[in-house]
């Protein structure tokens, strides 16, 4: 293994940076296969979708070993195309719309990244990455990082390229949505972003600064975006956008520290944001339906995946001392180190992600209600509350994940960090404290304490009796149950945050809907020329001669 | 071995205590604005004894192990955060455990256990109630996390709290200068809201939706919730105290005026929350992403001016 790090083979390389990256892509595939077993169970078409899905891995492994920018494009369209495919096997109706839209975005964006690749052949003449180290001085350098960085950005989903991921989440098949945009894609996209950043350019402050833009500002709107969400795989589709923003801000501090705790935020989100997709697929598996209003109370039907769900939520929402917080943690001090070199707007980022933080829980805390706890529905397919766990192979990919979530978050220092991280990024110093071990036993004697007190009261025999409601029999009116899919509608209705949120609702950030309303804006235009009379034609046609004849003969 | 003896005596005990008499002088002033007598100095912990020795109802169809561990999370969290205040308060020059990122984290588990604990429930009154405590939650992070960054200027961009004591020790406290007054001010509100005391008082709100989200504890879960509740009024404060008011100095008369400093801060907990009336959820996020949001970012702005 070590041998092999920092070869070159032609037009691929290893360096410690894409081996880690090659090892966990590997290692989310092997989960997805594994669950896809199960999820995908009697569908159609099997054999096309787990080649798609073999092709998927080799073309990201093509990605992150290619040392030749065309090599690594060509790779990176296929992987476009799979996806595209691959969102094929959903079940939905509007399933081909958004493969479309899909194919659209990514595909668009590769072409501003060969328009990148053609620049940066204009400024040094090679494709080789690891021969490139190109300054920031001039137009042309700057519109080449640009190029690429645009298509970093739309594979792992930062605004404003991040329409595809909420559709494609909701409708992709749920083995689909944590293999790619969840896990892989966000790998993938920002090793790209981390290797431009780090290596092909040098970096300067302000595209710095616009770097820190763009992750602040995809933290805030789309999580935003996430709290008012009724249906929960687009739920977590914006959350697969949100938290995209942590690492990008990360990676725009431009210091180790910051930079360190993007890629451990991208590695850890991979992590928890599949675990929280798998465990959802067992939830749409059992109940059949993915939207909030029909779920809750399935705690006691499905108590492992609640665990599994459980544990992955407070990750997301950056909770000490799960993984989650670890590189939130590394990322703040980043940005705190960043205001050191001069400026103010530190403080700026730092607000907006622990805020994204805050809104990241709240949420969680949502989702959790809505299908795990609370009163269940009328409309809830399950009726009995036996407990009915889907099958091992689709608990066990959330459950290793589920307990990587802790034990990152645990050993962060000297698992993860030190075997991963740090190779790749050199120099990193703490400016902050976090004894996670120690903390973490801290906690547990603490709970031992409650134990103790609950063990000196009567809490080891308990008796079960019905909800106090002021009298009232909870089963007799069912109207009174709260599903939590309202719970953000008093925040919403709060004074400019009404005006975004309509907006949204009429997709004014959405690139795709701006772009096809542009289109079609020009073919409106141009339609109401063809209006088919012949003397309109004709006029036309003698204006655009007398054009003609005076350019070339004036 | 050492740790377990930090926890035991500082981060449970001494914390537990002061708590105790806290929230005892709360009661006692309470019942002296209301022209009543009020509780004798051992009240808040039989109280709790008592409520060891009633019987332990879980709602038909929750879940036991949710419904039960939510409290010990939540008291374990609050446990943490103090013994983490305590020993970095003793030994300002050594940092342990975690930094001031890490103690606002650790400070929101106590509501999130409190959110848990209710949805757990299975009553949608409580569903009502720690949804409510969520908003709540959303809306006075904001000016929070931007009035703590004013001791993080002050004290040079330094995150660890020892860091903040030392730079206190040595310039003054950063209440003395008009930033950090105004910082201490937002932070006041905020730990009001924390702490769930009128008028921030609307996850449990007992005069409308019957105690919110813990209205199904009964016994010992009930008892550990108040626990933590009344812990929280230790910890909670001592933190402002860190912050803003140079902290706790073991040195003659500095021990006396960080007592004074605690009692007076206790007292304005308690005058606040008998001089207002209970706000709407609305009205309390409105209030925080409005007008306090706006005092933050001018004492942030005043700190980077150097005031």
């Amino acid at each position: 293994m070590m041998d092999f790090i920092g070869q070159s083979y032609g037009f691929f390389r290893s360096d410690p940076l894409s081996s880690f990256i090659g090892m966990f892509v590997v290692f989310f595939s092997v989960l997805t296969v594994i669950y896809s077993i199960g999820f995908m169970r009697g569908k159609k078409g099997l054999v096309r979708y787990y080649i798609y899905i073999l092709l998927t891995i080799a073309a990201s492994l093509g990605v992150v070993f290619a040392n030749h920018l065309i090599v690594l494009m060509i790779f990176w369209g296929v992987l476009g195309l799979l996806l595209y495919l691959l969102i094929g096997f959903g079940e939905n109706e509007r399933v081909s719309y958004t493969a479309k839209k899909t194919f659209i975005i990514i595909g668009g964006t590769d072409a501003f990244m060969l328009l990148g690749a053609a620049f940066i052949w204009y400024l040094s003449g090679t494709f080789d990455m690891d021969k490139l180290s190109i300054a920031l001085d001039n137009k042309i350098a700057v519109y080449a990082y640009l190029c690429l960085a645009v298509g970093a950005f739309a594979k792992a989903g930062a605004m404003p390229f991040h329409s595809w991921v909420p559709d494609t989440a909701e409708d992709a098949p749920t083995p689909v949505t944590a293999f790619l945009p969840a896990s892989l894609d966000k790998l993938l996209g920002i090793y790209f972003l981390a290797r431009i950043s780090l290596d092909v350019f040098q970096m300067n402050g302000a595209m710095n600064v616009f770097l820190m833009v763009v992750g602040s500002v995809t933290i805030v709107a789309a999580v935003m975006m996430a709290l008012i969400q009724h249906d929960f795989k687009r739920l977590l589709g914006y959350h697969a956008v949100s938290q995209v923003g942590y690492m990008v801000l990360g990676i725009g501090t431009g210091n180790p520290i910051g930079i360190a705790g993007g890629l451990f935020h991208m590695l850890n989100h991979a992590i928890y944001k599949s675990c929280l997709f798998f465990s959802g697929g067992a939830v749409e598996k059992k109940a059949g339906t993915t939207d909030l209003e029909k779920l809750g109370g399935l705690v006691k039907v499905m108590p492992v995946t609640f665990m599994t769900f459980f544990v992955a939520s407070l990750s997301i929402s950056g909770v000490p001392p799960f993984n989650g917080f670890a590189s939130k943690w590394m990322v703040y001090q980043g940005v705190i180190e960043s205001g050191k070199s001069g400026g103010h707007l530190w403080i700026v980022w730092l607000i907006a992600a622990m805020l994204g933080s805050a809104l990241t829980l709240a949420s969680f805390m949502k989702l959790i209600h809505a299908i795990f706890l609370g009163q269940p529905s009328r409309e809830r397919k399950i009726t009995d509350e036996r407990i009915q766990e889907t099958g091992l192979t689709m608990l066990a990919p959330s459950i290793v994940l589920a307990a990587l979530c802790i034990a990152f978050g645990i050993f962060a220092y000297s698992g993860p960090l030190k075997a991963f991280i740090f190779p790749a990024v050199q120099g990193v110093v703490f400016s902050g404290v976090w004894q996670a071990g120690l903390a973490t036993v801290l906690i547990l004697i603490g709970i031992v304490l409650g134990l103790v007190i609950y063990l000196l009261g009567s809490a080891a025999k308990t008796r079960e009796a019905e909800v106090f409601m002021g009298g009232e029999i909870l089963k007799d009116i069912p109207d009174m149950r709260i599903s939590g899919a309202e719970f953000y509608n008093t925040v919403q209705d709060i004074g400019v945050l009404k005006f975004m949120y309509r907006l949204a609702q009429e997709k004014a950030f959405d690139i795709y809907e701006v772009g096809t309303k542009v289109t079609f804006g020009f073919n409106k235009v141009l339609r109401s020329l063809h209006n088919g009379v012949l003397s309109t034609y004709l006029s036309w046609c003698l204006l655009g001669m007398i054009v003609l004849f005076w350019i070339l003969l004036g | 071995m050492i740790y377990l003896m930090y926890v035991l005596m500082f981060g449970f005990l001494l914390t537990a205590v002061i708590g105790l008499l806290a929230s005892w002088i709360d009661r006692k002033v309470t019942a002296r604005v209301q022209y009543r007598v009020g509780p004798p100095l051992m009240q808040p912990l039989t109280d709790i004894i008592k409520l060891l020795g009633k019987e332990t109802l879980v709602p038909v169809g929750a879940s036991k192990t949710a419904f039960l561990l939510a409290p010990l999370v939540g008291l374990a969290s609050v446990i943490l955060v103090s013994t983490l205040l305590w020993l970095n308060n003793i030994n300002p020059k050594e940092s342990f455990i975690g930094d001031l990122i890490v103690v606002v984290y650790l400070l929101t588990i106590p509501s999130v256990s409190i959110i848990m604990g209710g949805f757990a429930s299975r009553n949608p009154l409580a569903s009502l109630g720690a949804s409510r405590e969520m908003k709540l939650i959303l809306g006075y992070e904001l000016p929070f996390l931007l009035a703590i960054l004013v001791p993080v200027i002050k004290s040079g961009l330094s995150i660890r709290l020892g860091d903040m004591l030392t730079a206190q020790m040595q310039n003054g406290v950063f209440i003395g200068s008009w930033s950090g007054f105004l910082a201490w001010l937002v932070v006041i509100f905020c730990m009001q809201a924390k702490l769930g005391l009128v008028p921030f008082d609307v996850a449990e709100a007992e005069t409308e939706i019957a105690g919110g989200a813990i209205i199904e504890y009964s016994g010992p879960g009930l008892a550990v919730f108040r626990l933590m509740k009344n812990m929280l009024l230790f910890t909670l404060p001592f933190f402002v105290m860190i912050l803003f008011m140079g902290g706790l100095r073991f040195d003659g008369i500095h021990f006396l005026y960080g007592v004074l400093k605690y009692v007076g801060l206790v007292a304005l907990i308690t005058v606040i929350r008998n001089t207002n009336p209970r706000v709407r959820i609305d009205q309390a996020v409105r209030w925080f992403w409005g007008p306090m949001t706006m005092m933050a970012i001018a004492a942030v702005l005043l700190a980077i001016w150097g005031r």
